[in-house]
């Protein structure tokens, strides 16, 4: 077992991810900087084709062809930038020190083995010493999150629920004790209460075992009750970062206001949540320059045709837009003058 | 991965009805030019058909109705005068070849329309009544899928003359609709799983038009791949069944050249026959050739999963 | 669903599934011998009566005629349609096929058993052969399919499968008998050589097989190639394979996790094919005059030998029907989400 006890630090540094196409190579993923604070949960929201899963596989240099990781570094403390790292290096990084947890509507596990049949080739790609031990810490892990650990063993994927699944996938990310803990979607398509009891699982795994994690959804309700830090992804750019609670009550970016103003509130009139208006865009609609966001924008600006906004870092909270940018210009100017 | 690429030239949705079918159709042929300009093999299969098809159009027109026999020229070689050689009467292999085309060629058509025809109208039907009638049908499709083929063949040959490509193609086309059958049964069934002819009839639409514009136009690539791999079966079974010798030879057919090639020329043992042989197989081997490497294309066209980026 | 559905195999649904196969083959084997039955009836010249009638001619007495004659077709050559048609299903349920008229006296499952086995281990053979080549080739072509040489495999692949049979046995016969005599063409082996387990026939029976062999392996390997091809790009697809690199599996596992997935389809076809060969291996049999049932069907329809006939007709139909059963035991058995009853 490795001997990290505190859990570690993770900076993503200026990521840029392209994906070849007819038209050429286009970015998914555009000069991202995003930091995991150890011990925290970060959550990434963003509509689908956001490049939010696509920066979730470059944690673990995993973006899979006809991608590619064109620039920027993602160091782990005592690890190093994953991104040098490739063969067999990489593959023992995977598994062991960052784990990937898959959305429990994909079908992650293999439909013609056992899980626990799995396990142990998990173990064995590992060079686990002591099967038997591996199978014990499954099985309290399993037990941990409330599921009989060796029926669970003994069953095949199908024979499981979703909610089951997830938590299967769960335990394959953690028994190697990783410490860093990826989650692509990890309650979608999964029903409101196994929601509610995975996020539950997934606060308290995380706290016990003292990881850094880092969770992916399109869900900001289900962001809002497990994380620490929100990120808001859009078009490939992270338009705005800082701690959950003062992106959601005071949302800087237009795209985070619409994004929240579109949640339907159980108290109160359904008739307030608008849609924001318009499509997200795809690799092939995104601008070469300038704004990403500007077509979907109510406060778009002159500027935003030609330049790329500046994310702006102030009290623990960054934006990346030049409306709020030329606000706080405006608003400091008064406060000097 | 969610990343999603637009595929240029997807038509606007706000255009009028009939100017997104244009649209649509004009891109498809772009579409299908690309796919075939990306692999030179490809425009080489559609030339191979074109030029199949061309011989069995106008090949009997090029030749007189009795091939001339040449007594001094039994089996020659290869040579200007007979660029395939000659048969056992001193006929122009090529000849042969070209004017044998078009009794092959045409039942191959006539199978591929038949196959086609009954098995998309059985398919549908089943898909589409359900319940009892589906059963029936199915059960029906199942035994024949499974009888032997050819062996039925060659058992029905012995009360059934078949007499001219036409009435062979008959033959053949009800010996092979299953397939078919099947998958559009299936298909008929997802589309209607998905709740497509639900909401059609629920906006008051007739069943020949959800039939006939709704159903019929998802499935047509699949049908025309088949039916393109029912003319190259049928040309196989027919031209094996004169091979096998349990048909009257007619007419002049690559088959019937195997067969004399085989079991009177003795090709198989000298090797004065075998351009003789050889001519017939090269026919077949170029025709499966074309049709291979169009429905390679057809394929790319159909499922743009398929195509590589 | 219930929350675990547990991976016992049910013995009930594997029961109801069996009877059902051989309901619906018992259906299959009747269609056909019906259809045996009415074409021996109505060839032109009606061949039972006219062997009934050269019987009497030949000084028999009618009584004698009609038992002899029913004998060879197994229905009296007189009497209504209906009596016949119970006479002839009567005397396949004792499993008596008739006799054969082409050799004379000898029942007609006598000669197919003796024809079985002419076909059965060359077509075992190039089954399991270019099973195993187009299952290796089929993974490398889906691996490397968007280079130069996957193009290349899955192209010959389709040729191949797009080729009749005897278009590639009469190359391989022109090229390696023909033009390069180094393999025998003719028969299942040499006269010269005495039956039995001595050197001399066990070589000349492997030198003729070769080529028959051969051939039923490159006819069948085009539609293995292709479908490993298919079935090993599906699977890539799939998110366990990318779940199982993204846990840190080694390669070797990864591979077995991709290969398992996307052979498991191709057994039951290989039961499939197996049976169907008995059917297809028609041609082969006709190039190299290797006497198996293929062969028999020809025969017995070039010498008039309508009991042979329709028996033959009746055994390749069976071997298609059981290997249809098998086929479906064999998913029941290697997939664990048909095992338990589930839906997969």
């Amino acid at each position: 077992m490795t001997s990290t006890t505190h859990a570690p630090g993770v900076r993503i540094r200026d990521l840029t991810v392209v994906y070849r196409t007819p038209a050429g190579e286009l970015p998914a993923v555009r000069g991202v900087d995003l930091e995991l604070v150890p011990g925290t949960i970060t959550g990434v929201v963003g509509e689908s084709g956001s490049g939010k899963s696509t920066l979730a596989l470059s944690l673990l240099n995993a973006v899979q062809p006809p991608g590619r990781i064109a620039a920027g570094a993602v160091e782990i403390d005592g690890l190093g930038d994953v991104l040098t790292l490739g063969g067999e290096d990489l593959r023992r990084t995977r598994g062991r020190q960052v784990g990937y947890v898959f959305q429990a509507a994909q079908n992650s596990l293999n439909p013609l083995k056992t899980i626990g049949k799995q396990l142990l080739d998990l173990g064995r790609s590992h060079d686990v010493a002591d099967p038997r031990a591996l199978v014990r810490d499954a099985k309290v892990l399993l037990a941990r999150m409330g599921l009989d650990g060796g029926r669970v063993l003994d069953s095949y994927q199908h024979e499981l629920s979703g909610g089951m699944r997830q938590r299967v996938g769960i335990m394959l990310a953690l028994v190697l004790n990783a410490k860093v803990v990826v989650l692509d979607e990890p309650t979608t398509a999964l029903d409101m209460i196994t929601q509610a009891t995975i996020l539950r699982i997934i606060r308290e795994v995380h706290e016990e075992r003292e990881l850094t994690t880092l969770v992916i959804t399109h869900d900001v309700g289900a962001i809002a009750e497990v994380a620490d830090g929100l990120a808001v992804m859009y078009g490939g750019r992270i338009v705005e970062h800082g701690p959950v609670r003062k992106v959601l009550a005071t949302p800087r970016h237009p795209y985070t206001q619409g994004l929240i103003r579109a949640i339907p509130r159980l108290s109160g009139d359904i008739s307030l949540a608008r849609a924001l208006p318009g499509r997200p865009p795809t690799l092939g609609t995104l601008p070469a320059q300038g704004c990403v966001f500007r077509e979907r924008c109510e406060r778009r600006l002159a500027v935003c045709d030609t330049d790329d906004p500046v994310v702006i870092t102030r009290n623990g909270r960054s934006v990346a837009c030049h409306a709020v940018e030329r606000a706080a210009a405006v608003a400091m100017r008064k406060e000097y003058a | 991965m969610t990343v999603i690429i637009n595929p240029e030239g997807v038509a606007d949705p706000k255009a009028s009805p009939a100017g997104t079918r244009a649209t649509l159709r004009r891109n498809f042929w772009r579409g299908v030019w690309r796919v075939l300009r990306r692999k030179p093999s490809r425009m080489a299969g559609v030339a191979i058909i074109a030029v199949f098809v061309l011989m069995g159009i106008v090949g009997p027109l090029l030749y007189p109705a009795n091939l001339p026999r040449d007594d001094n020229a039994l089996y020659a070689p290869p040579s200007l005068a007979h660029p395939l050689g000659t048969d056992f009467e001193g006929t122009d292999v090529l000849a042969l070849i070209v004017t044998g085309a078009r009794y092959v060629l045409l039942t191959g058509f006539a199978t591929a329309v038949i196959t086609v025809t009954v098995g998309t109208a059985i398919g549908l039907f089943a898909g589409f009544r359900r319940g009892r009638w589906d059963t029936l049908l199915m059960r029906i499709t199942d035994v024949n899928l499974a009888i032997p083929g050819l062996p039925l063949l060659l058992v029905l040959s012995t009360v059934w003359k078949f007499t001219g490509p036409l009435q062979m193609g008959l033959v053949l086309g009800l010996l092979g609709w299953g397939g078919i059958a099947r998958a559009v049964r299936s298909q008929t069934l997802s589309l209607r799983e998905r709740g497509f002819i639900e909401a059609a009839r629920g906006l008051g639409l007739p069943t020949t038009h959800i039939i006939g514009r709704e159903l019929l136009p998802g499935m047509a690539p699949y049908i025309a791949m088949n039916m393109l791999i029912a003319v190259t079966g049928a040309v196989y079974a027919q031209v094996g069944l004169f091979f096998l010798g349990v048909l009257p030879f007619e007419s002049n057919n690559w088959g019937v050249m195997l067969n004399l090639a085989v079991f009177n020329g003795g090709a198989l043992t000298t090797p004065a026959a075998l351009p003789y042989l050889l001519a017939p197989l090269m026919a077949i081997l170029l025709l499966t050739l074309g049709i291979v490497l169009i429905v390679d294309a057809m394929d790319e066209i159909f499922n743009p999963r398929l195509r590589e980026e | 669903m219930t929350q675990t559905t547990r991976g016992r195999p049910r013995i009930g649904a594997i029961a109801r599934k069996v009877a059902g196969h051989v309901v619906r083959g018992l259906v299959m084997i009747w269609v056909v011998a019906t259809i045996s039955f009415f074409i021996i009836r109505e060839i032109p010249g009606n061949p039972v009566l006219g062997q009934y009638e050269s019987l009497i001619q030949k000084g028999m007495s009618p009584d004698q005629a009609e038992r002899a004659t029913a004998v060879l077709y197994g229905f009296l050559p007189t009497g209504s349609l209906w009596q016949q048609y119970l006479g002839y299903m009567g005397s396949l349920l004792h499993l008596d096929l008739g006799r054969s008229l082409s050799t004379p006296g000898v029942e007609v499952t006598t000669l197919i058993g003796s024809a079985a086995r002419w076909t059965v281990l060359p077509v075992l053979a190039g089954t399991l052969l270019s099973f195993l080549l187009g299952v290796t080739m089929g993974v490398y072509a889906a691996i490397k399919r968007s280079g130069k040489l996957g193009d290349m495999l899955a192209l010959s692949g389709s040729l191949l499968h797009g080729v009749p049979v005897y278009v590639i046995g009469l190359l391989l016969t022109a090229i390696f008998a023909t033009l390069w005599p180094i393999l025998p063409s003719g028969g299942p082996v040499d006269v010269e050589f005495t039956p039995g387990l001595n050197p001399g026939y066990v070589g000349s029976l492997l030198q003729h097989a070769v080529l028959p062999v051969v051939t039923y392996t490159l006819a069948s390997y085009g539609g293995w190639i292709l479908a490993m091809k298919s079935n090993v790009v599906a699977v890539l697809g799939d998110d366990f394979i990318l779940a199982a690199e993204l846990r840190g599996m080694t390669r070797g596992i990864v591979f077995r996790y991709l290969a398992r997935n996307a052979i498991l389809p191709l057994f039951t076809i290989l039961a499939l094919s197996i049976g169907m060969l008995f059917g297809g291996s028609i041609f082969i049999e006709e190039i190299f005059n290797y006497p198996g049932l293929g062969l028999l069907l020809v025969n017995s329809i070039s010498s008039r030998d309508y009991a042979l006939m329709g028996g033959t007709f009746l055994v390749i139909t069976i071997g298609i029907v059981v290997a249809n059963i098998v086929a479906d035991l064999l998913y029941t058995v290697i997939d664990p989400r048909v095992r338990s009853g589930g839906a997969a």
